[in-house]
């Protein structure tokens, strides 16, 4: 027996429904639901292509810029 | 070496969100490559080699936040909105269900959707994230730990792991939203 989800509920179920980390029966309710419906489906698909898109940075491109950190630095440098 | 090379970049990240400076996070990375060589011979190999790195990187990094009076609440390095939903409570109406149904990326010519610009953007996005939120998101979608990894590498609790990852994708996603729906028109 699986319950109704709405799509506020289900859009914040959707890394587990990805990770397969969710139980059986609201994996099954996430599945129903994303059966009929757009809304949700767009932002599922989203959610998949956004990962893989992650997954083709690399390190240093999610880091934050060291540079900034150094020329930050240097700015109160100048400026004594 | 590799894996000194390889790793240390992460583990400076993950050593400053305990510590109060660069140069002790670096102090504290070397304390770990020194706790490990010492150690390597007790690793039973229960964990992933890198795990088991991480969690005497992360006992260290405590131990010394410790030391210096710096004890971080958790909620600072979480971020303090992980009770709140992900999406916008305007993007649905009183039952639920979407009142503006999310921008659909998916009809756009893939150069677009896939090129540097995105790319930067989600660099960006995750880079402005609170650290844990930019820790658990780096690990698993741009390195590819395994939940369990990550979980084990920074002490995470599985359902805070989990949370901290859906809220980053969240964040994210919303990001690449933005952006392709101001290029889009």
């Amino acid at each position: 027996m699986s319950t109704d989800l709405v799509c506020r509920e289900v859009v914040e179920l959707i890394s587990d429904y990805l990770e397969q980390a969710l139980p059986a029966d609201v994996h099954a309710s996430v599945e129903q639901h994303l059966a009929g419906c757009d809304g949700c489906t767009t932002v599922l698909e989203e959610f998949r292509q956004t990962i893989a898109m992650t997954g083709r940075l690399t390190e240093e491109q999610v880091t934050p810029d060291q540079r900034d950190i150094l020329l930050a630095a240097f700015r109160g440098w100048a400026l004594a | 070496m590799e894996l000194v090379e390889r790793l240390t970049p992460s583990m400076r990240r993950v050593a400053r969100m305990f510590v109060s400076s660069d140069a002790v996070a670096d102090e504290v990375v070397q304390e770990a490559w020194v706790g490990v060589l010492k150690g390597l011979t007790g690793y039973e190999g229960r964990a992933s080699l890198r795990t088991w790195i991480f969690r005497i990187l992360v006992n260290i990094a405590k131990g010394r936040g410790q030391r210096e009076a710096r004890s971080v609440p958790f909620a600072a390095l979480a971020g303090d909105d992980l009770a709140e939903p992900t999406f916008d409570a305007s993007a649905f109406d009183a039952s639920g269900v979407w009142s503006t149904l999310p921008f659909d990326w998916r009809g756009m010519p893939d150069e677009r959707v896939t090129g540097r610009e995105t790319l930067a953007v989600i660099g960006r996005a995750i880079a402005s994230l609170p650290p844990m939120q930019a820790e658990v998101i780096r690990l698993r979608d741009v390195l590819g730990w395994s939940s369990d990894e990550v979980r084990n590498a920074l002490e995470l609790t599985d359902t805070n792991q989990r949370v901290l990852l859906h809220r980053a994708r969240a964040k994210v996603r919303a990001a690449v939203e933005e952006h392709l729906g101001s290029v889009s028109t």
